[in-house]
């Protein structure tokens, strides 16, 4: 049987572990509800732009904008967007499935794609795949600021807009309640109406503290429109463009956060679980040596008589 | 005194969101004042300084680089 000290040792370094998962619990929890208000504020953003858009063209399927048009030449973009840090479960490799079934879908050969990877894990798993990386960056921060994040885009549209590309597709995590992450890819180049009322649509989650603030985008005005309509969407379609990214993006990030405190509870849990068998196994060979300790006396005693 | 709604915003965040008086922007053809009641009106904006002249407190300024305004019902938004 394995000795006392042995036993209080082990008791003694789970109940750190358990401490330290506990406090990032905490913190990812903390920083789950940032990213999620902090996606759900850019919602009056994408719906103004989607409203202008919408009073300019009417609808953007009728437009002759290289955002708009439909190749059949170029590269398949994929914008694959990933943690930079473990521990958040299965997060991460659920994103690589999802682009890994895609490209076999859609039968693509590596030198049609061109990845631009968002966050660490992404950017590993694309070189190990010899994948072509046009762009990418990691350790993003949860507060990143536009100007940083308006590299990314500009690059991603100005790619689609030269011809290079001939769609971009996003690979990220949706953030459905706190309890439900899902992995998912969406196409969001060539831009089309549904796409564009999709990007509305989806920012708030389907459950939850913000379900309730989904709601109908308003009917059509008529406007003066200065200089002329081309102008107007020419500045309009690349902000869309950028606001259906930028929200992925912290819509994995609340993904991640929130995947990260599942798999800490359940740390903290088990951490709590294994130091009280193991406090019960200490109870038990303490008790035991107790025994035997009388038993000896007592036999030393029979002897003795 | 006659005011509107004014909210600038860029996507992370928002810059300005309140009633103002009176707001200067620099414009595609030059630069241009809004008044409230403004007719319905979208235009895009070239880069140079946004000066917002709030309902109550100091005239506020906001760079701005190639932002899209539009005014509708005396509200205006500007994403920038």
């Amino acid at each position: 049987m394995a000795n006392l000290k042995s036993i209080k040792s082990k008791i003694l370094s789970y109940k750190k572990t358990g401490t330290v998962t506990h406090a990032m619990e905490a913190v990812s929890a903390v920083k789950m509800r940032k990213s999620q208000e902090r996606a759900l504020s850019m919602r009056p953003y994408a719906r103004a732009a989607l409203r202008m858009l919408g009073s300019v063209s009417g609808s953007i399927d009728a437009l002759r904008h290289p955002l708009t048009q439909e190749r059949t030449a170029g590269k398949v973009g994929i914008i694959i967007i990933t943690s930079d840090k473990g521990l958040a479960g299965s997060l991460n490799s659920a994103v690589m499935r999802k682009t890994e079934q895609f490209i076999l879908e859609a039968n693509l050969s590596s030198n049609e794609l061109a990845f631009f990877c968002l966050g660490k894990r992404g950017y590993e798993f694309a070189l190990r795949r010899g994948f072509e990386v046009m762009h990418q960056h990691t350790n993003i921060s949860d507060g990143i600021d536009e100007i940083e994040f308006h590299k990314i885009t500009d690059k991603v549209i100005e790619l689609q807009m030269s011809g290079a590309l001939r769609e971009v597709r996003v690979a990220y995590t949706d953030f459905r309640s706190t309890f439900e992450q899902q992995a998912a890819m969406h196409k969001i180049l060539p831009l089309s109406q549904k796409i564009m009322e999709y990007i509305v649509k989806e920012i708030p989650p389907d459950r939850g503290k913000y379900a309730e603030m989904a709601e109908e985008i308003n009917g059509v005005q008529s406007y003066t429109i200065e200089p002329e309509p081309e102008a107007v969407l020419a500045a309009l379609l690349p902000k869309l463009v950028n606001v259906a990214i930028f929200h992925k993006l912290l819509e994995s990030k609340a993904s991640e956060h929130s995947a990260r405190m599942v798999a800490m509870k359940n740390a903290t849990d088990k951490a709590r679980e294994m130091t009280q068998s193991l406090t019960r196994t200490f109870n038990k060979v303490r008790q035991a040596a107790i025994t035997r300790e009388v038993s000896e006396i007592t036999s030393g005693i029979e002897a003795m008589r | 005194m006659a005011t509107f709604h004014l909210t600038i915003s860029s996507v992370g965040q928002t810059h300005f969101d309140g009633e103002a008086r009176s707001a200067t922007f620099p414009g595609a053809d030059g630069e241009f004042t809004i008044l409230p009641k403004h007719e319905p009106f979208i235009s895009t904006l070239s880069s140079g300084t946004i000066i917002v002249r709030p309902e109550n407190g100091e005239t506020q300024e906001f760079s701005n680089d190639n932002g899209v305004l539009e005014c509708s019902s005396n509200k205006v938004v500007v994403l920038l």
